[in-house]
């Protein structure tokens, strides 16, 4: 009798767990995320007159998101590529950017006020670049040496719990080293105002950061396609094991792309200095989780991905909220644009966690 | 372990706890040396006065607490603020010679604890003073985070004084909200929001407006205030937008903003966001004709720092004490004694308004001190409080001190706005464009 | 000797690079402001002390050399203990005498921490030229003690260090323990100096010479029991001296407040919270194996609800009005409330993401913390959760007539809910669920083709560790009476994060023992305060690094944690002995080469 009773609830509760609770749950999500998408911006675009954006706001935003967009694309390569070596997220990312941007800045400061910055834009910017990469390399490399390689085989709860605690302690160090202000980093007279492209006014400062920003892709690219690092960087990623089979060093392989990633970092660093126009010890943590982001948006692991997931949610962070929020009546809709961003990727995390050009699959656990 | 046992525990724990709770005072006492109760020696006045008397002996000091934001970013307020208490201290003396005076024959003990400028750091370092008995009186909070809620409630449940130099956020002071045992000598934001709608109304011809707060109360209140005045006098607010203190971007939001053109943007923020909010301002077109204006929480160096030239023509509004700090006892007396004991100029404005709430506590004290004949004094604390609320008339650097009984001791209050580069935290010397004189009673409640 | 001489020089090298950092940081300079010892030795100067001497022991340290463990004699060890300890010191004078010719205050432009008072501290207070002498002396006398520390008689090395760090403590324990002995009537002036706060020479040497004979006794007694055959009747006595720690413990637990003072009590309040905070991440991520880094979104919303199910008010410009949506049930009500709410919220946030991998489940708990802090910072829901200046008056709560807001009495509030929690945990950690969390951990996919539903398993270590968050945030909306979301940014998750680290993941012993260094520490010493931060980011790399299983392991996970590592390691060695041997082996050739070209 109890076995007859069992059996029959033993049934029941097989046919609930295969009940496809998480099928409906992530439909009625994504009905939902689409109909608020949908709804909001057919009520900002249909805002009478008076309280509608003008195209030139959306101009304006947009190019502005592509111009953020190209230092999130920056930084978020060195996270796809640390990732696709190590498959670690180097939560302390963010701060080997800040870490170059604020090397910089002190040669930024002397340099505008002895009016070196102002008579040779080009080559002090050039410059800069040079000192925040310097900055930048120096501390991705100690992190890697000092943190991350004794953690190489672990697991994997436990190098990111490292990279947390790392992100906190460089923070912190460059807090107390230089004070918790934020400073005002310079920009060079030549570089104020903004040029009329295509009849689009783009500021200076944003072409550059375009300019510069494409230039680093497309080395990059190239670097990885063509030269022999570039190529094993590429094996290793693939599989580290035969990888150093094969005679590839793969310490050197890894320490590399933490290299390539601190420059990449280094330079973003100095892009946004210029773009916004302030540095301070807290600078790398919301533009290290956007860009984390935009590698997981892009697909982490891939560059291009890394460099369309930068831009899609540079535009989408500028142009989101504006967008979204500001017809159905959202007070102050641009205090909730890092809600968007997030949003952005627990949505990307739950549907398709291999990003734009990834395969569309989950990784298994 | 098992069950048994672990039940065993709790049993046991549970028994300890009831019987310590029931020997335990109940609330308003559980401090660590006796209750606050009535004084053995002393006047009728302490056992009458509700939270007694604070007994200093012969020879022994009157503890005044501070309780200011003295350490992380925002260190450079409440120090200021504490070296102002350090320099009236000096000066009961009637000199700064770097000796302390003393109060009713007895010498002071100062105890600086730090605010946090946050709700839990002023319950933290609230609580540390509270816990002393012998505390008499506090300078304090530098943020209203701090007290709102939280310190004055700390101290008014022990009857500790505390006496701000720097909170101006209108809720502290506001009927039915205020303790009763806090008083500032601070302005109440409430007229300089006024003020600054005035100058937009009056002085500048603004018929539009937006405000950018953050979200400290500081901002948000001064921000709202200014919106009603700014209203009440026929203008229109576009927009009105918050931040976070941290944001570093504000390029869309500016955009936003410029889309409806207004004459004016209003950003009672904090430093690094006000100077970025002007920074980032002059590169958006839409707002080359608004006038920016930002209020005393962007008022320190880092301001023009940051921005550059592209603060250049913008306004800031602070307390215009020129009448008084232009005056002999600031320049020739006060100055270089301030310099001597920290080695370098003001960093913030309070450090005039701590020095004159030291002073009118001090005075308080004086007054309702009882003498007890063998040097020992008993100071009644409500009587105390009483006192300092009846303060009228005193000539502090700050101007002429007048404490309502809501706890408003800056009732007459002059804002200034300066417009960079003229501005008062760059060149001790700057002269206000627009300067206006208001009391409590002229603003809307 | 080239041996231990070169492990000298290697970590003196970064013994000497760690004191520069840290005077570079501004550490040295501020605990310099806290007096331990007489008026002499501050925290400052046991700062300055430890580099020299941590690098002595680690250069002197016993090698793995071809297979076999290596000890360094007394004489080597010394060699490399005063080469560590003296580069150490050169290195800092060096650093200081560069910083002297740039100009002090040249460097303090961009250096905001080297100031005249680190100077002072670190020539203690004779000028560079004295001052570089003293350092480089003074770090090889470290050094030397530190290098032959290893070759002393054992017996009585572990009690000395052991008294030397109870003397440390008493030290900076100077906020409450002379308060605890003033309430209990003992007198204390001569342990306690009324001038510096700090420990008197005499106490000090008291303390000392009674820590040490204590410890040595007790280990004596440890080494003494362990070597004797087990029988029934030790373990009967060892249970009963377990049972009376236990209870010892408790009625210290319980006392404590009545004693040490409201101060102390609102600290410990502060760590309770933490403590009930961390109980439950440890059953999250300790137990059931996810990073969960979103807990100060449960913090939060346990708050808040709280806050507006008991009665709170708004704070506008204009004076404070009630929320839109409010009521004014009893505290107790509303926890049960606030309970179940965190646990829905919980299982919401966990049903989307069962099928991440570690790393993607911990940035989507983040983003999720950060949404929420947003939203009730947020303009936009201003009305319910007041905004950036949050609720106020939040209605008191009080059992017994005993209200909490006291902070005594609120300590015993969340006592009794750390009970529960641990009692929780207890039962939790050896019941099924448990076991199904167990297995999950070791292997997702293999328990899952063993019939553990890991779906359903996930989801309830989430909804768990939701519910206790919330009631967390419940209490301290309670505790502080006033809810603003500055206090829920997402460093509670990390500060809750580094508890449950530093303890030991998956031990309850570890999470309290780490609240109370993590937390209660830098409450009672202004100076750790400043530097909160940069401890917890070090500390927790150097746990994962140094001892991945926390303080106090759970022996359990202890294993898990460091399986791959030992095998790791087991390489390296065998690495190392193929390097020996082919060192060797090229040694002997070219000896035989010079030996045949020479005959």
């Amino acid at each position: 009798m109890a076995e007859v009773g069992d059996a029959a609830r033993a049934r029941a509760l097989g046919r609930l767990e295969r009940f496809p609770v998480r099928r409906i749950v992530l439909i009625a999500l994504s009905a939902g995320v689409i109909g608020a998408v949908a709804y909001g911006s057919i009520k900002t675009l249909t805002l009478p007159a008076g309280e509608a954006y003008s195209a030139s706001a959306w101009r304006d935003f947009i190019v502005l998101g592509i111009a953020q967009g190209a230092v999130y694309a920056l930084i978020a390569l060195g996270y796809t590529l640390v990732y696709g070596i190590l498959r670690m997220i180097n939560f302390a990312h963010g701060e080997v950017f800040m870490a170059g941007a604020f090397g910089s800045y002190f040669f930024a400061d002397a340099w505008k006020q002895s009016g070196f910055m102002d008579d040779q834009p080009w080559l002090s910017i050039g410059l800069l670049v040079v000192l925040a990469m310097a900055v930048a390399v120096t501390v991705a490399v100690l992190l890697e040496r000092i943190a991350y390689r004794p953690l190489r085989g672990a697991p994997r709860l436990v190098p990111l719990i490292t990279a947390i605690g790392a992100s906190l302690f460089l923070q912190n160090t460059f807090r107390g080293l230089f004070g918790s202000q934020t400073r005002g980093y310079p920009k060079p007279t030549g570089l104020e105002g903004t040029w009329t492209i295509l009849g689009i006014p783009i500021q200076k400062v944003q072409v550059l950061v375009l300019v510069v920003a494409a230039v680093a892709l497309v080395a990059l690219t190239l670097f990885v396609a063509r030269t022999k690092t570039g190529k094993s960087m590429r094996a290793a990623a693939e599989d580290a094991e035969i990888a150093s089979l094969m005679g590839i060093n793969v310490d050197r392989v890894i320490v590399t792309t933490f290299v390539i990633g601190g420059m990449l970092a280094g330079i973003a660093g100095v892009l946004f200095a210029l773009t916004f126009g302030n540095i301070s010890y807290f600078m790398g943590f919301a533009p290290g989780i956007t860009a984390f982001t935009a590698a997981v948006l892009g697909g982490i692991g891939s560059i291009s991905g890394a460099a369309i997931g930068g831009f899609t949610i540079g535009i989408l962070q500028s142009v989101g909220p504006a967008l979204l929020l500001t017809g159905i009546n959202v007070p102050s809709p641009f205090q909730l644009k890092d809600v968007v961003t997030f949003l952005i990727l627990i949505l990307v995390l739950l549907f398709r966690p291999g990003g734009i050009l990834g395969t569309g699959e989950a990784e298994k656990v | 372990m098992t069950k048994r046992r672990w039940l065993a525990l709790v049993a046991l724990f549970g028994a300890l706890t009831l019987v310590t709770a029931a020997c335990a005072d109940d609330e308003g006492g559980g401090g660590e040396t006796g209750s606050t109760g009535t004084a053995p020696t002393g006047a009728a006045g302490c056992e009458a006065d509700e939270f007694g008397c604070v007994e200093i002996g012969s020879g022994e000091p009157i503890t005044i607490g501070t309780l200011l934001a003295i350490s992380g970013d925002v260190a450079f307020l409440g120090l200021d603020s504490q070296y102002g208490v350090e320099l009236a201290v000096d000066y009961l003396d009637g000199a700064f010679d770097g000796t302390p005076g003393q109060i009713a024959g007895h010498d002071v003990n100062l105890v600086n604890e730090d605010d946090g400028c946050s709700a839990e750091g002023g319950q933290a370092g609230g609580t540390k003073l509270a816990a002393d008995t012998q505390m008499v009186a506090v300078i304090g909070s530098s943020c209203t985070s701090a007290a709102l809620g939280v310190a004055d409630q700390i101290m008014a449940d022990q009857g500790i004084l505390l006496v701000s130099p720097s909170n101006t956020n209108p809720n502290l002071t506001a009927e039915g909200v205020t303790t009763g045992f806090y008083a500032r000598t601070a302005h109440n934001d409430k007229i300089q929001g006024a003020i600054v709608a005035d100058f937009a109304i009056q002085e500048l011809g603004a018929q539009t407006a937006a405000t950018i707060n953050d979200e400290s109360p500081y901002a948000d209140a001064l921000a709202a205030v200014f919106r009603a005045g700014f209203e009440s006098q026929g203008g229109t607010i576009t927009t009105f937008e918050a931040i976070q203190s941290t944001d570093t971007d504000f390029k869309p939001l500016l955009t936003s903003i410029a889309e409806q053109s207004p004459d004016v943007l209003y950003f009672p923020d904090f430093n690094p966001a006000c100077a970025l909010i002007a920074k980032q301002a002059a590169d958006i077109p839409g707002l080359e004709d608004t006038a920016l204006i930002g209020s005393d929480g962007c008022a320190d160096p880092s301001y023009t720092e940051t921005a550059g030239a592209a603060a250049e023509g913008s306004y800031i509004s602070q307390p215009d004490t020129s009448a008084f700090t232009q005056g002999e006892f600031y320049q020739s007396e006060f100055l270089p004694a301030y310099e001597d004991l920290v080695g370098d100029t003001p960093t913030a404005a309070f450090h005039a308004h701590s020095f004159d709430a030291m002073n009118i506590v001090a005075d308080a004290i004086e007054a309702v001190a009882i003498d007890n004949g063998d040097g020992s004094i008993s100071i009644p604390r409500t009587a105390l409080k009483d006192a300092l609320l009846a303060t009228s008339g005193y000539e502090g650097i700050t101007g002429t001190v007048t404490c309502d009984l809501l706890g408003d001791c800056a009732t007459e209050v002059t804002i200034g706005l300066y417009q960079v580069p003229d501005v008062p935290f760059d060149d001790p010397q700057a002269k206000p464009v627009f300067s206006e004189t208001k009391t409590l009673a002229d603003v809307p409640a | 000797m080239g041996g231990p001489l070169r492990q000298g020089m290697k970590a003196g090298a970064i013994g000497g690079s760690v004191l520069v950092y840290l005077a570079m940081v501004g550490m040295i300079a501020k605990f310099d402001e806290l007096v331990l010892i007489g008026t002499q030795v501050t925290l400052g100067l046991v700062l300055l002390a430890i580099p020299p001497l941590a690098a002595a022991l680690a250069a002197s340290r016993p090698r793995v050399v071809g297979g076999r463990v290596q000890r360094l004699g007394p004489v080597e060890g010394l060699v490399a203990g005063v080469a560590a300890g003296a580069l150490t010191g050169v290195v800092i004078a060096a650093w200081l005498v560069v910083v002297d010719r740039i100009g002090i205050d040249r460097v303090r432009s961009v250096f905001v921490a080297v100031s005249p008072a680190l100077v002072d501290v670190l020539t203690f207070g004779k000028g560079i030229a004295a001052g570089a002498a003293i350092l480089v002396a003074a770090g090889a006398a470290l050094g030397a003690i530190g290098g032959v520390w290893r070759s002393l008689r054992f017996g009585l090395r572990r009690p000395f260090a052991i008294g030397v760090g109870v003397v440390l403590l008493l030290a900076m324990l100077q906020r409450i323990v002379p308060t605890i002995l003033d309430g209990l009537n003992i007198e204390r002036d001569w342990l306690y100096s009324k001038v510096t706060r700090g420990l008197t020479w005499l106490g000090a040497a008291i303390v000392l010479v009674v820590a040490t004979a204590v410890a040595a006794f007790w280990l004596d007694r440890r080494e003494r029991a362990s070597a004797a055959p087990a029988g029934a009747g030790r373990a009967d006595t060892r249970s009963i001296a377990r049972a009376i720690g236990l209870v010892a413990i408790v009625i210290a637990a319980v006392v404590l407040p009545r004693l040490a003072g409201s101060i102390v009590s609102e600290i410990l309040g502060t760590v309770g919270v933490y403590v009930l905070l961390a109980l439950g991440l440890n059953i999250v991520t300790g137990y059931a194996g996810m990073l969960h880094l979103g807990f100060s979104a449960f913090f939060l919303i346990g708050a808040y609800a709280s806050a507006l199910l008991t009665g709170a008010n708004l704070v506008t410009a204009f004076g404070l009005v009630p929320p839109r949506y409010s009521a004014d049930l009893n505290f107790y009500v509303g926890l049960l409330i606030v309970i179940v709410i965190g646990a829905v919220v919980g299982a919401l946030l966990a049903a989307p993401v069962l099928r991440l991998r570690g790393d993607y489940l911990a940035i989507v708990t983040l983003a999720f913390a950060q949404i929420a802090v947003i939203l009730a910072t947020s303009n936009w829901l201003q009305p319910i959760t007041g905004g950036p200046q949050g609720l106020r008056d939040v209605t008191n709560a009080s059992l017994f007539g005993l209200s909490f807001r006291q902070p005594q009495n609120f300590y015993y509030l969340v006592l009794f809910f750390c009970a529960i929690a641990v009692y929780v945990s207890w039962r939790l950690a050896w019941s099924r669920t448990g076991r199904a969390w167990n297995a999950m951990r070791e292997d997702e996919q293999v328990a899952d083709a063993m019939g553990v539903s890991t779906s359903r398993y996930k989801l309830l270590g989430f909804a768990i560790g939701g519910a206790i968050g919330a009631v967390g945030g419940a209490l301290f909306s309670v505790k502080v009476g006033t809810v603003q979301p500055g206090s829920f940014e997402i460093l509670v998750s990390i500060t809750v994060l580094a508890v449950v680290i530093l303890g030991g993941l998956g031990s309850v012993p570890g999470v309290v023992v780490g609240a109370l260094v993590l937390l209660g520490l830098p409450g009672l010493l202004s100076q750790l305060e400043e530097y909160r931060l940069l401890i917890y980011g070090g500390a927790l790399v150097a746990i994962m690094i140094l001892r991945p299983q926390g303080l106090i392991p759970n022996v359990r996970r202890s294993r898990e944690l460091q399986e791959e590592e030992r095998t790791q390691d087991a390489w390296q060695e065998i690495f190392a002995q193929k390097e020996q041997a082919a060192a060797e082996r090229a040694d002997a050739e070219t000896t035989a080469a010079t030996v045949e070209e020479g005959s």
